[in-house]
């Protein structure tokens, strides 16, 4: 058996208009872990869910889900999906929407009851469970979803943009529902464009942009870029350690110096300089690469690999 | 077994959910109760279980046109028109948004990412829709079975046959609003689509009977039309040649059509009163109600008339009509991306 939840080998989408939303993919899910894809919208997050669920179609697909070619009926009995604006029928209540997933899933009927009412306590329902799904705020809606998505005590659960109208204190209940499904040995498929959730609750992170991914990996790895580390000192800087600063990249602005290195050894040295030259150090401090700081410079990067050269000026135009 | 027992739940609380649902139920069993209430009485009938008595001495409790009355009013009044026509609207009015609904964006794709078959989920879907008017039609049989049994002594099952049919009436209708509502996921275009062909339909339909009334049935019983005048005349049988050859080629553009009338007025061929039969063949409610004894020449033609088509004719190509739209409707359903 694989050792990847979702192991896509090569995916590809070219909807009928032309429009080639994922431009072949390959990507790794490995169980039991949070993974979260981000993107700027349009960039085929939802596409690729999709294309996995089998909700729409791929142009070319190679890769398992949960052991089984991606595309069969069968795994999806182990998986949980909330799309992206889930809509629930009016007419039914939270409760009987958790239990139609159920129903639909294949789960025993005996087994489901006691599942909702588990799953409608877990994410705060119980008390509205009896009301209409018309009733409820787009934050109650959410909920719902969630323990429709996890019903079937699915293996892999995907989640789209899951508190996506969600208010700050729903949001942070998410984050700990997400914690507590890895923590059930789950595995977890966020797609987000909220860049710092994700990096606070994700344990790998893939960055889809124009339908391919620029980059994946673990948060760690993709933010050990290296760090920006600020050293202040009492007074200005000396001459001396300023050049020697200098020749070395580092920037210099009155009392303070900034440079980016690998790690804090890098800035040894200079510590032992301005040691020597008697200056006094008031504080350094580390700033190391976020998510979205990696995720800006990287979508940045494809965008301009993607732009058309610059086509020549034509000799005697305008200049 | 347990994902198709979804469905249909969620299908009946839908209907449960509709208002135009418990509308439509209130007058179904409203009309069926005054059907009910119909009695006989030594000089004519009574209505609202004896509230108002209509004085007609030929429908006394005594004659045998009295009971004929009341099994006609149930086949080629309440069944036609009722059942046949104004619950069916309000069937169409209610059911043409599930398919536009279950389409919408954030809906769909809860059902298709559920380990259950495009087809499956389709045909449950489409049946839950026809559930509308067999939980209606079957409410209503059941009133009218009870109504003939105590007012007649005619236990009769075969009432029930009107479930099917008329749900088979609906459904080529309804097949035809679930195609619209795929392609253009609009409510609206699905029910004024529906109504546009069923509006067509039934145009041919009434041209074909009205047709075959001139080319056949008016020459069996030796009358004919004098279209220069307008007035009737007498005319020979094999008379109107010209008619007979309209009606053919009537006929042969009418038989790929679904036939929703010829359904509904099938009923009186598949609702069988076994020791009255011979007494309501060949006869509609209005010879019943001229009184006296019916010309056995009219009657012959009418029977000749009532039976013109074959089963095959009424619910096969019928059928394969739905077979076809029901075919296209899936393929498109099952190959688009949601």
């Amino acid at each position: 058996m694989s050792e990847f939840a979702v192991d896509i080998e090569y995916l590809r989408k070219k909807y009928r208009g032309g429009v080639e939303a994922l431009a072949g993919i390959t990507l790794q899910v490995p169980y039991g872990c949070v993974f979260g894809l981000i993107g700027p919208n349009g960039a085929g997050k939802s596409t690729m869910v999709k294309s996995l669920l089998g909700i729409l179609r791929p142009t070319e697909c190679r890769g398992t889900m949960l052991g089984e070619a991606i595309g069969k009926k069968a795994p999806l009995a182990r998986v949980g999906y909330l799309p992206e604006h889930a809509r629930f029928p009016e007419y039914l209540t939270g409760r009987q929407v958790v239990e139609y997933a159920a129903g639909l899933s294949n789960v025993a009927r005996s087994s489901s009851r006691v599942r909702t009412e588990e799953l409608l306590e877990k994410v705060g329902m119980s008390s509205r469970a009896h009301d209409r799904i018309g009733s409820y705020s787009k934050g109650m809606k959410q909920r719902i979803g969630l323990a429709q998505a996890l019903v079937n005590d699915p293996v892999v659960v995907f989640l789209d943009e899951p508190t996506d109208g969600v208010d700050p204190e729903g949001r942070i209940d998410f984050k700990r529902m997400i914690a507590g499904m890895r923590d059930e040995g789950r595995t977890v498929f966020v797609n987000s464009h909220l860049l710092a959730e994700v990096e606070q609750v994700a344990d790998r992170v893939a960055i889809l942009t124009g339908g391919k991914i620029i980059r994946q990996g673990t948060v760690e790895e993709l933010t050990r870029r290296g760090a920006t580390y600020e050293l202040k000192i009492q007074g200005s800087v000396p001459d001396q350690v300023k050049d020697w600063c200098v020749e070395r990249k580092m920037q210099v602005a009155g009392d303070s110096i900034t440079y980016t290195a690998e790690n804090p050894l890098a800035m040894q040295p200079l510590i032992d300089r301005l040691r020597a030259a008697q200056v006094i150090i008031r504080e350094m401090k580390e700033e190391r690469f976020s998510l979205e700081d990696l995720f800006l410079s990287e979508v940045q990067r494809a965008r301009q690999e993607a732009a058309p050269p610059a086509l020549p000026a034509k000799k005697g135009g305008p200049s | 077994m347990r994902q198709a027992a979804t469905v249909l739940l969620d299908s009946l609380r839908m209907l449960r959910a509709s208002m135009l649902f418990w509308i439509s139920i209130w007058i179904s069993a409203l009309v069926a109760l005054i059907y009910a209430s119909i009695g006989f009485t030594d000089n004519g009938i009574s209505v609202l279980f004896g509230a108002w008595d209509i004085n007609a001495p030929m429908l006394n409790k005594h004659s045998a046109e009295a009971e004929a009355f009341y099994l006609l009013l149930f086949t080629d009044v309440i069944a036609r028109y009722w059942l046949g026509w104004f619950s069916l609207v309000l069937a169409l009015i209610s059911t043409c948004s599930i398919f536009p609904n279950f389409l919408q964006v954030g809906s769909i794709e809860l059902a298709l990412s559920k380990p259950i078959s495009r087809v499956r989920l389709f045909l449950l879907k489409y049946t839950g829709g026809l559930l509308f008017v067999a939980v209606q039609t079957g409410l209503f049989c059941l009133i009218v079975f009870f109504a003939l049994g105590f007012r007649l002594n005619e236990w009769n099952v075969t009432i029930f046959w009107a479930v099917p049919i008329i749900t088979f009436s609906f459904s080529l209708i309804y097949c035809v609003s679930v195609f619209i509502g795929l392609v253009t996921r609009s409510t609206v275009f699905a029910l004024l689509g529906a109504i546009l062909f069923w509006g067509a339909i039934l145009i041919a339909q009434w041209t074909e009977d009205t047709f075959y009334k001139m080319a056949y049935l008016m020459p069996d019983v030796g009358v004919g039309m004098d279209f220069q005048t307008g007035q009737l005349k007498e005319a020979e049988p094999d008379a109107e040649s010209g008619l007979k050859k309209a009606y053919q080629a009537i006929h042969s553009v009418t038989q790929v059509l679904p036939k929703t009338r010829e359904c509904t007025h099938s009923l009186k061929r598949l609702i069988k009163f076994e020791e009255r039969d011979s007494m309501l063949t060949g006869v509609d409610l209005g010879m019943v109600l001229s009184g006296g004894d019916v010309d056995p020449q009219l009657k012959s033609a009418m029977e000749k008339y009532e039976n013109r088509h074959s089963w095959f004719t009424i619910i096969g190509t019928s059928l394969l009509f739905e077979l076809i739209v029901m075919g296209v409707t899936f393929g498109i359903f099952a190959r688009r991306d949601y």
